[in-house]
């Protein structure tokens, strides 16, 4: 769809994954990221959305194919160029991934770790300029009064804003999301997808935010990619999209396939979600 | 609580275990054969090891008898206590929990690197971890009061070689269970901290370390109390503490100020236990998870404390005011207990040195002279002394079965007594609770060396000292166990019309019987590492030895009994740490 710009964010080509003794989870992908665009991608469980988000962030090798975000050469990248692009990128977790036992405060600063040179231990480790921008990025996601609450004393939307605000504190050019509402109910799914919204519009980031409902994902993004069994099945921006355009995603179609995806289903929980 | 994140498997569990296990049902009877079958034949192999130990050892029950008879006697001698020497008494019980402290502090400190180092997931590399875990098990296997006898050979009587001796001994469950704590902790938050760039020990630090904190503090004083057990009876070696005074004391017959020894230390050890389970209950009772089964539920300390764990809650829950721009932690909650108790555990720390003047610098300067020591033990001499090693470690075995198995005998009945809901009324639970609490307050090392006063020297009275020990230390896990228990298959057997008595051997007992042979399977671990210092005392086995060629310096044989101890001790954790694994 859009050429390969010299300003995009991400850029993939020829992309495949085949796991170990496990199947294909991506399928020659092709993709690439305007800076500034809210991506959606969507997908039915097991047709490898993670696995291509766990790509950009340069978590798992790729079988074949070419990963560049940001400028970077991520299948080429050696580990320190790796750590400095991730201090660039974003990512949110299903899970939130907030150590329970620490303050929403010493969440978010330790966002800032990748600035840091050195161990924290505790909000007066990090300098007071920090603690200041902590606190305002708590304020962004409205939780700013709660910066010295045990983060596992707040509710699942709490806890994701918290987590949006460590990132924040990346100060990132481009947010992953994977499945950042998953595991909250519809209200608080709302709540955090616009405060996400909200932010990444201020702040004009580059979005790439994997969602199960898709009614979110239209309403939220510009731009719709949908994954199915590793393949790029659907991408096209948002305005010219109807409602069985997307449907199409999920179907279950293809009769050697579809028992292919009723095997991998139970597995899913068991593969280690990493990304 | 509310954190969805799905909890990550205990590694400690079955690797064999199916990765989805069948239907509920097929499972359920699958490994209750299994448990049955394995349970069987551990408990037909302890028996027929029990009698050969019991002849070996030449016990009888008319030895058993008179033994009980010479005890009897001297505790009439000793009744009633004198204190004649209080204040040295008292002086001395501060030294060995000074000591107790200083210990604690050398392990934490060498353990927490070496934890890191033998976890899996914070090991920098493989054979790093080999190294750490191999230390973790050395030190475990070598009971401290031998470690303590070696250092006073190095480096003279005192209270130094006992804190070393403490401190290297308590890396073996400090290091593994620090180990443990972090390879229990979520990977998910440390992936979200690596996610943003920060370094992997920026990871561990931020992510890893302050998931396993109450675990860590939960270890840390449970090795608190342990260790003022240890402390008391290290003065036996000339190694510090109020043990020498004891000794002493029966030395020259004044066995009325021996009990009064005694009592001081029951009262030391008592307060201590106290102590350490209400700060435990307190300052982790929001992670009672966490830290399982080592924080008491019914103490009176945790109810006690319980109070201000409640108020703490109301604290940490919901919106805390603070200072919008000097952005610092308010001073409430948890906050201020973990600065206060930190405080008073530095400031016990440094009393500690200070009261038995020792400096840290005078630690570091005896490293030297242990280094050298050690060093003189290899290579190993099995030669000399062959038969004396075969015939002690064989000895210390059978003891510890022996023990174990009369300690079983007495802790079921005691522990059936001390659960509070199957105890027949709450007098009998009363007290045969207060019996525990005397039977636990004071070390097998030092019933041993009453016992041997009693008797005389020989296996069987230090046999006898680990029975009573153990008899104390089981009936309270099984009276643990028992109070957690099922009440519904309990009130069906009622339902149908059995006596009390029918019931308990229906349904408590078998509910609890898993519980139980992992517990025995444990004292049996634990009497084999006492039963091989028991020779130090003139309690029969391979310590005798030991310490004889100890004082001839003949370091190399020391080493051969050291590698002897090694070896057996480590084999029988191994198997009883499988067979455990197998019916839990
Ligand atoms: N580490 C792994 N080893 C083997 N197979 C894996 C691994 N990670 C993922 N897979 C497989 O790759 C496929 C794609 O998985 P992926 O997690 O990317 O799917 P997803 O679209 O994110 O699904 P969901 O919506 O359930 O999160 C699945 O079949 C999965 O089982
Ligand atoms: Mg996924």
């Amino acid at each position: 769809m859009t050429s390969p710009l010299p300003d995009n964010a991400v850029r993939v080509t020829g992309l495949s994954k085949k796991f170990p003794n496990g199947p294909l989870a991506l399928d020659q992908v092709d993709l690439a990221v305007p800076k500034g665009q809210l991506l959606s991608l969507i997908g039915l469980s097991g047709s490898g959305k993670s696995t291509l988000l766990r790509h950009l962030h340069g978590l798992i090798p790729p079988s074949s194919g070419f990963v560049e975000v940001l400028g970077t050469n991520v299948v080429a990248a050696g580990r320190r160029e790796l750590r400095e692009l991730r201090r660039d990128v974003g990512f949110v977790f299903q899970s939130f991934g907030l150590v329970g036992r620490l303050t929403a405060l010493e969440n978010v600063l330790s966002g800032a770790l990748g600035r840091l040179s050195g161990p924290r231990f505790g909000t007066l480790m990090y300098p007071k300029a920090l603690r200041r921008e902590a606190l305002e990025n708590l304020d962004r996601v409205g939780l700013g009064d709660r910066a010295f609450q045990r983060s596992d004393t707040l509710s699942g939307g709490q806890q994701q804003r918290v987590a949006i605000a460590r990132t924040l504190m990346q100060r990132p050019k481009l947010l992953l999301a994977d499945e950042p509402v998953a595991s909250l109910d519809p209200e608080s799914s709302a709540q955090v997808m616009d405060v996400l919204f909200r932010i990444v519009v201020e702040d004009q980031l580059t979005v790439i935010c994997t969602l199960h409902q898709v009614e979110l994902a239209l309403g939220w993004a510009q731009r719709i990619v949908g994954l199915r069994d590793g393949q790029v099945v659907l991408d096209r921006e948002v305005d010219n999209l109807d409602e069985s355009a997307v449907m199409e995603v999920y179907r279950r179609v293809e009769p050697g396939r579809s028992t292919d995806a009723s095997v991998e289903k139970p597995s899913v929980p068991s593969s280690p979600r990493v990304a | 609580m509310t954190s969805p994140v799905p909890t990550i498997p205990d590694s400690d569990s079955d690797p064999m275990a199916p990765e989805f296990p069948p239907s509920s049902d097929s499972r359920l009877r699958r490994r209750l054969t299994g448990d049955r079958i394995v349970m069987r034949v551990v408990l037909a192999v302890f028996i027929v090891a029990v009698v050969w130990a019991w002849r070996h050892i030449e016990m009888s029950f008319g030895g058993l008898i008179a033994g009980i008879g010479d005890v009897r006697n001297l505790l009439g001698r000793m009744l009633p206590p004198k204190f004649s020497d209080l204040d040295d008494a008292i002086r001395l019980g501060f030294e060995t929990l000074w000591m107790a402290v200083i210990g604690t502090t050398i392990a934490v400190v060498l353990s927490f690197p070496i934890a890191l180092g033998a976890a899996r997931n914070t090991t920098p590399h493989p054979a790093v971890m080999a190294v750490c875990r191999g230390v973790i098990v050395l030190s475990r296997a070598v009971p401290d009061l031998i470690f303590a006898a070696i250092f006073v050979r190095a480096i003279g009587i005192g209270v130094l070689p006992g804190v070393i001796a403490l401190g290297l001994h308590s890396i073996g469950m400090v290091g593994k269970l620090f180990a443990d704590a972090i390879e229990q902790t979520e990977k998910m938050p440390r992936e979200a901290v690596t996610s943003v760039g920060a370094s992997k020990w920026q990871a561990i630090t931020t992510s890893v370390i302050p998931q396993a904190m109450p675990s860590f503090i939960s270890t840390i004083l449970y090795r608190l109390d342990i260790n003022l057990r240890s402390s008391s009876v290290l003065g036996i070696v000339g190694a510090g503490g109020i043990g020498f005074l004891m000794q002493a004391n029966l030395r020259s017959l004044q066995y009325d100020e021996a009990l009064g020894v005694v009592s001081v230390i029951f009262v030391l050890i008592t307060i201590m236990e106290f102590f350490s389970a209400a700060v435990r209950a307190t300052l982790l009772g929001g992670d009672r998870t966490l830290v399982g089964r080592s924080v008491p539920k019914f103490s009176l300390g945790a109810r006690i404390f319980s109070r201000f764990w409640s108020d703490r809650m109301k604290n940490d829950i919901g919106v805390r005011p603070f200072d919008r721009e000097k952005i610092r932690p308010p001073w409430v909650g948890e906050v201020r207990m973990k600065t206060i108790y930190g405080l008073a555990f530095v400031a016990l720390v440094v009393i500690a040195f200070r009261s038995v003047s020792l400096n840290p610098g005078e630690l570091l300067g005896a490293l030297p002279d242990v280094w050298k020591v050690t060093t003189r033990l290899f290579p190993p001499d099995f030669s000399t002394a062959r038969d004396p090693i075969v015939d002690g470690i064989i000895e210390s075995v059978a003891a510890a079965l022996v023990a174990t198995f009369m300690g079983a005998i007495l802790s079921i009945p005691l522990g059936l007594m001390a659960a509070r809901n199957v105890a027949f009324n709450r007098i009998v639970y009363s007290v045969s609770r207060l019996f525990l609490v005397l039977v636990r307050g004071i070390p097998e090392l030092i019933i041993a060396v009453i016992f041997i006063a009693a008797i005389g020297l020989g296996p069987v009275p230090g046999t006898l000292a680990l029975a009573f020990g153990t008899s104390g230390f089981l009936a309270k896990l099984i009276a643990d166990a028992v109070e957690e228990i099922n009440p519904i298959p309990r009130e069906a057997t009622f339902a149908t019309g059995a006596t009390k008595t029918q019931e308990i051997a229906t349904s408590v007992i078998p509910q609890a019987m898993p519980a139980i042979v992992s517990n025995l399977l444990y004292a049996l671990d634990i009497n084999l590492r006492t039963s091989t210092i028991l020779g130090i005392v003139g309690g029969g086995g391979i310590g005798f030895i030991l310490f004889n060629a100890l004082r001839v310096l003949q370091l190399r044989t020391v080493g051969a009994v050291l590698i002897t101890i090694f070896v057996v001790v480590y084999s029988i954790e191994l198997l009883s740490g499988w067979v455990r694994k197998r019916i839990l």
